[in-house]
């Protein structure tokens, strides 16, 4: 049928509403393609998102404080004088170059009857706790003192270009005939773990330790329950020592130097002499309880008073 | 003969059936009269003859599309078959090979999809699509490469090792029971291997000569995790399963069920099922604040351990390890002479790594069947419950005193009953229940 005429518009035509939303404005089949491809590009999107798995991320450390040093006093075994001198030491040493100390008392850490010098590890961990974003841990036992404050150990031992440049290779790890033996190609940025050897063996008088998910594994593995309960002759020591021979993942981290940058001795025989302008001088091996070693650690220490005191410019 | 045009094709040329320009003819054009051949006096004489008829076949005012048949002479005109109209033919055109049906496939085609409406030839695609896409991905290889890809399905990451000939070589000599449940747990993990697109490593733990002079089975394990570390460089996760497990549902990829999820699917604080009674958040005053939480850190991300636990303990018929430093470090203190010496279970003195030590019970991963520790009873979270449709059930055990080709047979046979296909379904829940009703007797579809 047809029509010859439309209908009549209506005299009163309607006001023009106002665009409800703009979406009207496309009609109805564009609608519909937008709404497919929408879905077919989520599709696609699905199709090629992979199976995720998350990793965590890596802590990051800003390096604030540099450099903590840790002390565990064995309060028993020496005088009251002489610990008041070796914290003042170590204070002085981290006000000058913005370091923390963390000076703590070895009776604190419950060893569950291991020996008292198993407190190192402890404190060590403490430190990392409390100060978590520091780069660098330093552990000085109580027998030594700092005796040049100029030097930062973060520059001074531990920049990689150092490291690189005194780390002792391929030693062997325990003098003198261990078959297993330090890296040769090992890079200053991965190492994780300096220390030095004295005529002993490994000497964990002094070492440094950089802060990471490393360290933490490291301390815990060393301070095994089991490994404190074994009775190793020199304690942390030995223990120290087997963890390094029989775990890669420790020696791989691991750089000896040579033991006057960190550890020198205040006599010869056992090890190298200290000289002028070393970092550290250490007593080694007269804490041993008697009443005649303490003597001699406080005598040790009265020798050297003078010196780092104006080293410090404190006399 | 009802020829609906004129087999003339050329103005110039040939001939004109005479009949054929008849108005009914479909040719609404009144300007084929005109050239509709070469004796045209035929053209004049027909129109002479019908205008002196009186049947005129163009109305003065005709409008276009009038009456059905011109309306719908095109689409019936496709719907019928067409003559291949060939030179040579032409000349031969009494014989009686002329009118044979000689329609072109391509003609055919064409002829057809003209005649469908729109509306169902986009139907038509979407079908089609759907039908070329399961071709492509269950009848070709490529489902198979996308599941494994690392950026697509990510089945590379994933390594199953099986341990398979436990004690075998000097120790003992295999029955042909020991010698069927390797076969049909080999024959398992592959399947299950082949549809995710996982790597799987059987390996062989025959006492061997290296290990020979002190048992340290751990230390073996620690081995073959880092060969295969070394071996598939794209794994991330490496499954450890021993021989007597069985995969119930190959239709679980791991991705789905435990690590796109993961955090939903482990439990870090031991406390939560604590067969050992471990002192789990240790406690030190040295300690920082995420070794001393029973949670960790909290995020799943940092997750390298996944370890069932059964009812004495820990379990390591079944565990993952994530590859990363972290496992590498265990993988490296795990065995440890000292502690060896001292003849400690290996895992307790792990936990006290604190760190990120997990603690992982998965009870759908791990599922002990009934009897492996009996006293426990029935616990939901170990044992291997058939309502839930867990993933792997692990027959511990059972190689002291219990059948185990019989449970191996059964979880088999179970395995296959519930991951049967609807058509499967049908035939033995439908058609041969209602032919036992009908006659009694059981039948085997």
């Amino acid at each position: 049928m047809h029509f010859a005429y439309p209908a009549r518009k209506s005299s009163n035509p309607p006001p023009f509403l106002p665009r409800s939303s703009r979406i009207s404005a496309l009609r109805r089949n564009r609608l519909k393609l937008v709404a497919v491809a929408g879905l077919s590009i989520i599709f696609l999107l699905w199709l090629f998102s992979g199976s995720k798995t998350k990793a965590s991320p890596q802590r990051i450390i800003t390096g604030n404080p540099p450099v903590v040093i840790v002390t565990a006093f064995e309060e028993k075994t020496v005088g009251s004088e002489f610990i008041r001198n070796a914290k003042s030491n170590r204070r002085e040493y981290a006000k000058m170059h913005g370091y923390k100390t963390h000076l703590v008392s070895a009776s604190d850490y419950d060893l569950n009857g291991s020996p008292l010098s198993w407190a190192k590890v402890p404190a060590m961990r403490h430190a990392m706790a409390k100060y978590p974003n520091a780069r660098f841990f330093w552990y000085l036992d109580q027998n030594s003192l700092i005796m040049n404050p100029s030097l930062k150990v973060e520059d001074y031992v531990m920049s990689a270009r150092k490291l690189e440049a005194n780390m002792i290779k391929d030693l062997p790890v325990v003098p003198p005939d261990s078959i297993i033996k330090t890296f040769s190609h090992l890079k200053g940025d991965d190492v994780s773990f300096v220390l030095t050897q004295d005529k002993e063996g490994l000497s964990s008088g002094s070492f440094i330790i950089r802060n990471g998910d490393w360290a933490e594994f490291f301390l815990d593995t060393w301070f095994d329950p089991l490994y404190r309960s074994y009775n190793f002759q020199k304690a942390e020591t030995h223990a120290l020592e087997h963890i390094v021979q029989w775990h890669p993942t420790i020696l791989s981290k691991l750089a000896i130097v040579p033991q006057r940058l960190i550890n020198a001795n205040s006599k010869s025989g056992q090890g190298d002499q200290y000289k002028e302008e070393d970092i550290v001088v250490r007593f080694p091996g007269c804490t041993t309880g008697s009443s005649l070693s303490e003597v001699q650690c406080e005598e040790e220490a009265k020798r050297f008073l003078p010196q780092w005191q104006k080293a410090f410019g404190l006399s | 003969m009802p020829l609906s045009r004129s087999p003339s094709p050329i103005p110039g040329g040939g001939w004109s059936s005479p009949g054929l320009n008849i108005n009914s003819s479909g040719q609404s054009s009144p300007a084929t009269a005109s050239f509709s051949g070469p004796n045209g006096s035929n053209v004049t004489w027909e129109s002479a003859r019908l205008k002196s008829q009186g049947i005129s076949g163009y109305p003065s005012f005709s409008t276009q599309n009038q009456g059905f048949f011109t309306r719908h002479m095109r689409r019936i005109s496709r719907s019928l078959p067409t003559f291949q109209v060939s030179p040579d033919q032409y000349a031969e055109k009494d014989k009686p090979g002329r009118n044979k049906w000689n329609a072109p496939m391509l003609d055919m085609i064409r002829g057809m999809v003209a005649r469908i409406g729109r509306k169902w030839k986009i139907r038509m695609l979407i079908a089609a699509i759907i039908l070329f896409s399961y071709l492509l991905f269950w009848l070709t290889p490529l489902g198979y490469h996308y599941r494994r890809a690392t950026w697509l399905g990510g089945g590379q990451k994933f390594v199953i090792i099986l341990a398979a000939n436990v004690g075998g070589g000097v120790m003992e000599w295999k029955g042909a029971r020991e010698w069927a449940i390797e076969r049909d747990s080999v024959r398992n993990k592959r399947k299950y291997v082949s549809r995710w697109g996982y790597d799987l490593e059987i390996i062989d733990m025959s006492t061997k000569k290296r290990y020979a002079h002190e048992w340290r089975e751990s230390w073996e394990k620690v081995d073959s995790i880092r060969n295969s570390f070394r071996k598939y460089p794209k794994a991330e996760w490496v499954w450890w399963l021993d021989l007597n497990t069985f995969v119930m549902e190959p239709s679980y990829s791991l991705q789905d069920h435990i690590f796109n999820n993961l955090e939903k699917h482990i439990y870090r604080d031991i406390n939560e099922y604590n067969p050992l009674n471990i002192s789990h958040p240790l406690k030190g005053n040295y300690l920082d604040e995420a070794s001393q939480n029973p949670q960790g850190d909290g995020d799943p991300g940092s997750v390298n351990l996944i370890l069932p636990q059964d009812c004495s303990g820990f379990n390591l018929g079944s565990f993952f390890v994530r590859r990363s430093d972290w496992t590498d470090r265990l993988l490296d203190i795990w065995w440890d002479p000292v502690s060896y010496e001292q003849k400690h279970m290996e895992w307790e003195h792990k936990e006290q790594d604190a760190l990120e030590q997990l603690y992982t019970t998965q009870p759908k991963i791990n599922s002990f069947p009934n009897g492996a520790c009996s006293d426990n009873g029935m616990d939901p979270r170990i044992h291997y419950n058939q309502n839930d449709r867990d993933f792997v059930v692990n027959m511990a055990g059972c190689e002291w005193g219990r059948d185990c080709w019989g449970e191996m047979y059964n979880f088999r046979e179970l395995s296959y009953y519930l991951n049967r296909n609807p058509w499967e379904r049908f035939k033995e829940d439908l058609i041969a229940v209602i032919w036992f009703k009908l006659t009694g007797q059981k039948v085997k579809l």
